[in-house]
């Protein structure tokens, strides 16, 4: 697996939201989190296993997912994270949180870099 | 996972860790291969990937929220390990906190008892008592009760106007009165025996909200017109020791000072009455039982309107506020006042006063608060002084664990870490130490009572070991040991990574290491001092008030109370009962002679009439009063006091012959001053009496008081009645081998009266010194404590800084410096430490004393003599605790001290 050039450090708590994003389209275990995140983000975000692993499980300990044990595509036993209902009202809450950020943060940052070049 | 689940399944949740970081390894090594890199390659690549798998996992688990509570159980698994590994430090640490928290432990039982308790009853808070104040001109009120002098406050009341007080509804939910009688007789088959017992109105338990256990309470249909109802409720201590906690109790018939009663009741465990929360009365009685329990001659109490001695309490309605309350009672008292007593022109009607009645009448709090918190302090020196010598050897322990704590720092401990490392430690220690001393003041609860109450009466007193106490105990441990582990834990947090590493055992020069130890062992002294000043103030006060002269002689004299009950002994029989046992006890085998007087001496009693001599300028402010006693005719011959002109009393002095007295020589100093006063009259209670003779001075009510101006009349030509006098017993053998031929010839006089209160002479005056007593041997054990831990301290300072500075020392040999040098060398910095802390003690005690001045006799609260003495105690012992380690320092042999490591 090559590193991209355009690898960057996301926002703090942005990791949260993307994990999320990822479980809510169903029951999904850490590596295969890992994996979507890659290609969904084509390749431009890696997400490290120090980083995933301590968001799943505090995301499981606030009670935002919910964990089970299941067998894998290979047959092997992996826990699997689900969404909860709380965790889909956050998401929610979240996803209109950062939208409306980006919109706003956008707004700003749009144009040419003029003054600072 | 709740946190709590998340706590206790700490191993389930390693396993699914570790199964899950698995699973991704594999899956990532998997798809490796997949794209063709051979398995080995694609493990490498993976762990390389992964990076630090234990990382992984530490930070998941702190995403539990449990990490900080599991490393604080490894710190507590890790300290309970330090402390085994050095069981003698544990065992001092243990032992001198234990005594430390044991003895505030026990303190503070008295405390809670003294100060804290509330009555056992519904709601104690809105309990009030009801007091009065008055000026000089009050209408003429005598007061049978307590009298504050300081605040003119009176808390008795006659019972007419208790009676129109209580028809007052609208502030107060019930009023309702008791009064305590200090003795009665009572006998259960046949034995007499004194006991206390306490009048009450009907309302009393209801208005209270008490209840008995067995039977029922006191109603108000048992409290009506005198003598109606002949019921008793029981204590249960008087249930315990006279009936075994028999249920068959209700319905018995005991006699009370001779009158049949039966028992309708029995009260429970924790009551005390409404008058103390420390003692129960044995026995409770209606009112209507007044002529039996209290006997005052042919007029009842009960309607006698100058005589003030019923304590009344009311239950204040919620919201009512106290001083409406007083207000509207200020006014109620005045009417009930002017209703039942005569009121002249220029005499003052008293003013109602209103107090907490939660704790009762309080006297015992009153009386005791201030010794009470003069031991609290004693006790928390003690403690303080056990936490100073405590840090000084966590201190010592913290310098040989340099090298552990460095290379916990270099580990990456951050200070957070190490501080809360040391102070679990201490709080270990501090809790062990706790749990310690709550046993030691558990076995030891009993052991100050005796402050309360004399040596022959039995110990009533039960200390009460609850959850206050328990809660003390917990509070001062952990207190006590955040306080003592704070420095070295401070100490150890900023410890450099690299400085033990690098440091061997011993450093050339002294460096600044030791100076919190030092400093620490100079308050150790300092504290002792404070000590050790009290406990020389105490014991002089002591020797002092013992080497009183008394003006009599105490020794082979056994004393004994009579109470000639008042249905028997109607006057003036009693008086003729009096001289009948007087007659027979000296014609007893073992006895030399015998006396009886109204107030023992030395027994904290006096009584006093007006004194207005015949033929003599009156004194100028108003009717003069002067101490009396009445005695027997061989009084002063048993009591041993000299008669030093005219005569004492004889056979020739008659119940009708004249009236006679004999005078001390300190009232012929004050009414008859260079005059003869031998066959002169005076006036007392409007009688004329002739003075026969001059008596040396005698001490009267305490040891304190100068002999007072006193004159002695005889018995038999008494008018009154005495429902009690003391008998007064010469003996030349033991008190225990009189004893049962004064009671078998008491008893052949009538076998229904006990001897009250037997005890010598001496016992008598001891224990009017029993406060001083318990504060001198309390202070002389703290203060040997102190020294002792003061010792340690020193020693142990020293010891460590003379090891420390073996180095330094081989090198001043090596240039030649002499033996003598190098020791005056070492106690020369003692007794610098020393010197510091007496200086800082004598000033600490010169500020503290003043609060203790008033609890001394004979001598100024800076008595020099006291405080040099303590000074010198403790410089000796600063320099005879250095001799060791300062003659070690000396005899060593430069070679070797130069190649120390």
């Amino acid at each position: 697996m090559k590193k991209t050039e355009s690898r960057f450090d996301l926002p703090q708590g942005t990791l949260d939201l993307l994990i999320m994003r990822v479980v809510a389209l169903g029951p999904i275990h850490g590596y295969a989190i890992a994996q979507r995140i890659q290609q969904m983000s084509r390749e431009a975000l890696q997400v490290q296993q120090g980083s995933l692993y301590p968001a799943l499980h505090r995301l499981e300990y606030k009670k935002l997912l919910t964990a089970s044990w299941q067998a894998s595509e290979t047959g092997r036993e992996a826990k699997f994270y689900e969404l909860t209902a709380k965790g889909r009202t956050h998401l929610r809450a979240e996803t209109e949180n950062w939208n409306r950020l980006t919109d706003v943060v956008g707004l700003i940052l749009k144009g040419t870099l003029e003054g600072i070049s | 996972m709740s946190w709590f689940t998340r706590l206790f399944a700490r191993k389930r949740m390693e396993i699914d860790l570790e199964r899950e970081l698995r699973f991704h390894f594999e899956a990532q090594v998997a798809d490796k291969v997949r794209s063709g890199i051979p398995e080995s390659e694609a493990r490498r690549l993976t762990r390389l990937e992964f990076g630090g798998i234990e990382q992984i996992k530490e930070d998941c688990r702190e995403t539990r929220g449990t990490l900080w509570f599991e490393s604080i159980v490894r710190d507590v698994r890790y300290g309970l390990r330090q402390l085994r590994k050095s069981p003698g430090f544990t065992i001092i640490a243990i032992a001198s906190l234990a005594l430390g928290i044991g003895a505030n432990t026990t303190i503070f039982t008295i405390t809670s008892e003294v100060l804290l308790d509330k009555l056992a009853t519904y709601k104690p808070e809105n309990l009030r008592l009801f007091a009065w104040t008055a000026d000089q001109n009050r209408v003429p009120i005598r007061i049978w009760g307590h009298w504050d002098e300081a605040t003119h406050a009176c808390t008795s009341f006659s019972y007419p106007v208790y009676q129109q007080l209580r028809r007052q509804t609208t502030f107060f939910e019930d009023i309702f009165a008791f009064k305590d009688i200090p003795q009665v007789t009572v006998s259960v088959a046949d034995n007499p025996e004194p006991v206390t017992a306490e009048l009450v109105s009907g309302n009393y338990y209801s208005a209270l909200g008490a209840n008995t256990v067995l039977g029922r309470a006191i109603q108000n249909s048992d409290d009506g017109t005198p003598g109606s109802a002949a019921v008793v409720v029981i204590s249960d201590g008087f249930w315990a020791r006279h009936f075994g906690r028999s249920p068959d109790v209700i319905g018995k018939t005991i006699h009370v000072n001779l009158a049949p009663v039966t028992i309708i009741g029995v009260n429970p465990r924790a009551f005390t009455g409404a008058s103390s929360v420390e003692r129960s009365p044995d026995i409770f009685l209606p009112f209507s039982m007044e002529s039996v329990a209290a006997p005052n001659g042919a007029e009842s109490l009960l309607t006698d309107p100058n005589q003030w001695w019923v304590l009344v309490m009311g239950r204040i309605k919620p919201g009512v506020s106290d001083e409406s309350a007083r207000a509207a009672m200020d006014l109620n008292l005045s009417n009930a006042v002017r209703s039942t007593m005569m009121v002249e022109k220029d005499q003052s009607v008293p003013h109602f006063a209103m107090q907490d009645g939660s704790r009762g009448e309080d006297l015992d709090g009153e009386q005791y608060s201030k010794p009470v918190h003069v031991l609290m302090a004693l006790a928390g020196v003690v403690l303080l002084l056990a936490c100073a010598n405590l840090a000084n050897l966590l201190l010592a322990r913290a310098g040989s664990r340099k090298r552990e704590l460095s290379v916990r720092v270099a580990l990456g401990a951050k200070q957070g870490r190490i501080l809360r490392q040391m102070l679990v430690e201490s709080l270990l220690l501090s809790v062990a130490g706790g749990a310690a001393g709550l046993l030691l003041g558990y076995c030891s609860r009993n052991a100050i009572p005796h402050l309360m109450s004399s040596s022959w009466q039995t110990a009533v007193n039960h200390v009460r070991f609850d959850w206050k106490v328990f809660g003390f105990t917990a509070a001062i441990s952990l207190f006590t040991g955040l306080l003592f582990g704070f420095m070295p834990a401070w100490q150890a947090m900023h410890t450099p990574a690299n400085s033990g590493l690098k440091e061997n055992a011993h450093s050339a020069t002294q460096g600044g290491g030791n100076l919190s130890g030092k400093t620490l062992v100079a308050v150790q002294i300092a504290l002792s001092m404070l000590l050790l000043v009290g406990a020389g103030l105490f014991i002089r006060t002591l020797t002092n008030l013992n080497k009183n002269r008394l003006g009599f002689q105490p020794d082979n004299l056994v004393l004994f109370e009579i109470q000639a009950p008042g249905a028997r002994y109607p006057a003036p029989k009693d008086l003729a009962l009096y001289r009948e046992i007087e007659d027979r006890l000296t014609s007893a085998p073992g006895v030399r002679s015998v006396t009886l007087s109204k107030n023992p001496l030395i027994a904290g009693n006096v009584s006093n009439d007006d004194f207005v001599p015949d033929g003599m300028p009156p004194k100028l402010n108003g009717p003069a009063f002067v101490d009396d006693n009445v005695v027997g005719e061989k009084f002063f011959a048993t009591m041993g006091i000299p008669i030093v002109a005219g005569r004492g009393f004889g056979s020739i002095d008659t119940a009708t012959s004249s009236l006679v007295a004999v005078v001390n020589q300190r009232l012929v100093k004050e009414y008859f001053p260079n005059i003869n006063p031998v066959g002169r009259t005076f006036i007392s209670n409007k009688k004329r009496i002739v003075i026969i003779g001059v008596s040396g001075d005698t001490r009267y009510a305490s040891l304190r008081d100068d002999p007072p101006a006193t004159f002695y009349t005889l018995y038999r030509q008494q008018s009154k009645s005495e429902p009690s006098v003391t008998f007064e017993v010469a003996t030349p053998i033991e008190q225990s081998a009189v004893v049962p031929t004064l009671r078998s010839t008491v008893a052949s006089v009538d076998k229904d009266l006990p001897l009250l209160d037997i005890r010598s002479q001496n016992a008598q005056i001891s224990d009017r010194t029993r406060q001083e007593r318990v504060f001198a041997s309390l202070t002389s054990g703290f203060g040997l404590l102190a020294l002792i831990l003061a010792c340690i301290g020193i020693y142990g300072i020293m010891a460590y800084s003379v090891s420390r500075r073996t180095n330094e020392i081989g090198i001043r040999m090596a240039l030649g410096a002499e033996r003598e040098q190098v020791q005056r060398m070492v106690l020369g910095e003692s007794a610098w430490i020393a010197v510091i802390g007496v200086a800082a003690g004598i000033i600490g005690a010169l500020a503290l004393v003043r609060l203790i001045a008033s609890m001394l006799y004979g001598l100024k609260a800076y008595d020099p003599l006291t405080f040099a003495a303590s000074a010198t105690l403790l410089l000796l012992v600063g320099l005879a605790a250095s001799w060791i380690p300062a003659r070690r320092a000396a005899s060593l042999d430069p070679m070797r001290a130069l190649r120390h490591e």
